[in-house]
């Protein structure tokens, strides 16, 4: 097993495609192909799309219910390159709707809050976690904190990895990302802006903002920062510089979904072959993005895709 | 056709130390009737099913008896079971357990499930560490669709 990826609150993603949907009025999905359900959730997203690379993983978290059930089953039936070890919990999984409106370009999600984790589910799978860290040597932590678990858990976990002298990959917003930032036990640091563009306080406007917040990411001592920028754009800085990685078309935001856990998984994948190379790692992870944002769904992307999409997009070095 | 084609990928597990209780709340959750038991290296030690937390709770004479219908009285079984509740995993599960390898031939797997009365079979690597599980229904449905022999 090369990595293990934590989901914390995991989601059955359902997707829903909506030509030119409106609030208040009624629709029907027209193609059955329009209405999926996926195992969701930003962990095991990173997991599923590192088993399209080839990359065998196991995704810990918590799971509750017969919801959490789909889920587990839908992972494992996606490849046999996914292991399973989830704690599961006594309230229900957490679905997430997303409706995709290709004609009028956008994206509605509705993410509901998750299951209630008690203290006996927490102390489970920390010592799961630890057990299960001494077979991986990379360890991706993604998404969202349930109830119940303290904004700590990032930086406890992260410091168990860091600690083994393994790679840790984290995606977050809000306090338990940068607690765990902040205590320089992350490797690769990516915030996830989508809901709210504010890190350490101050709140991302024009481009000086995204460099700056990118640069103390790496002075708190992580290897690489990815701040996504715009729809088409990444601020990237490692500890040798600051870059804007810049798509050269239009990329429609229903095309988007995915695009920021691809770019994980394509730095996990690249780091697992050149630990070293940082910048390498993010020319990787954006091409995966840039691949997997040419489908309206979640698809899996080949190391072929990112391949061909490595020179798809313009480097401007900006520090 | 091999084990690892077969195999559910999935290591939920129980530690020796953790209680029956913590067992039982795991297979209600999870839907499953046992949980291959591992130690801090993630080697599986023993397994645990609900049959052995019956046999537990049940006098010791019970294997003598035709039919459960001869048990004197039910509800010393329901005591005991209460009594239990609280003790380690370790002290009743079934070790060694029966393991088999990813490369193993699931025709072998059946083998060993049939012989030895078992619904689950833990899946180990040649560290004896758990990779997943191999369990009845998926063998006879390998065996429906023609797989097995392959």
């Amino acid at each position: 097993m090369n990595v293990l990826t934590v989901t914390l609150n995991p989601a059955l993603d359902r997707e829903i495609v909506v030509e030119n949907f409106r609030i208040n009025e009624f629709h029907r999905v027209k193609n059955p192909s329009y209405s999926a359900m996926d195992p969701g959730g930003k962990g095991i997203n990173v997991s599923v799309i590192l088993s399209g690379l080839g990359i065998r993983n196991v995704a810990v978290g918590f799971l509750g219910g017969n919801i959490g059930k789909v889920v587990e089953e839908r992972m494992r039936m996606i490849s046999d390159l996914i292991t399973t070890g989830f704690v599961h919990v006594e309230e229900e999984t957490r679905e997430n709707i997303a409706i995709v409106d290709p004609l009028g370009d956008t994206i509605t999600e509705i993410n509901s809050s998750g299951p209630l984790i008690k203290p006996d589910d927490l102390r489970m799978f920390l010592r799961r976690f630890e057990v299960t860290l001494s077979r991986v040597r990379h360890v991706v932590i993604s998404g969202s904190i349930p109830r119940g678990v303290d904004n700590d858990i990032y930086k406890t976990l992260c410091k168990k990895v860091t600690d083994t002298g393994k790679l840790a990959f984290v995606e977050g917003i809000g306090p338990a990302f940068e607690m765990a930032v902040e205590a320089g036990v992350v490797t690769v640091a990516r915030p996830d802006l989508r809901s709210r563009k504010l890190i350490f306080g101050e709140s991302l406007v024009d481009l000086n903002d995204y460099v700056n917040a990118a640069k103390t990411i790496i002075e708190k001592g992580s290897k690489l920062a990815i701040l996504s920028y715009a729809t088409e754009g990444d601020v990237i800085a490692t500890q040798d510089g600051v870059w804007l990685f810049k798509t050269r078309g239009h990329i429609d935001r229903s095309h988007l979904l995915g695009t920021g856990d691809a770019f994980m998984a394509g730095v996990v994948h690249s780091m697992i072959e050149n630990e070293r190379d940082c910048f390498l790692a993010a020319k990787r992870g954006m091409s995966a993005a840039v691949a997997e944002a040419e489908y309206i769904r979640k698809e899996l992307i080949s190391l072929k895709d990112i391949d061909e999409h490595i020179d798809s997009f313009d480097i401007r070095e900006l520090e | 056709m091999k084990v690892s084609e077969a195999m559910i990928r999935d290591v939920s597990t129980i530690f020796e130390d953790e209680t029956i209780e913590d067992f039982i709340v795991f297979c209600l959750r999870q839907n499953k009737s046992g949980l291959p038991v591992v130690d801090e290296e993630f080697r599986v030690v023993g397994f645990l099913s609900e049959s052995d937390i019956i046999k537990s709770a049940l006098p010791s004479y019970f294997s003598l008896l035709q039919s459960a219908s001869f048990i004197p009285d039910t509800h010393q079984f329901v005591i005991r079971l209460g009594k239990i509740k609280d003790d380690q995993v370790s002290q009743h599960m079934v070790k060694p357990p029966v393991l088999i390898k990813p490369d193993d031939t699931v025709i072998y797997a059946a083998d060993l499930l049939i012989k030895n009365g078992l619904k689950i079979m833990p899946v180990v690597d040649d560290e004896g560490k758990l990779m997943g599980i191999v369990n009845r229904i998926y063998l006879i449905h390998a065996a429906t669709q023609g797989k097995i022999d392959r």
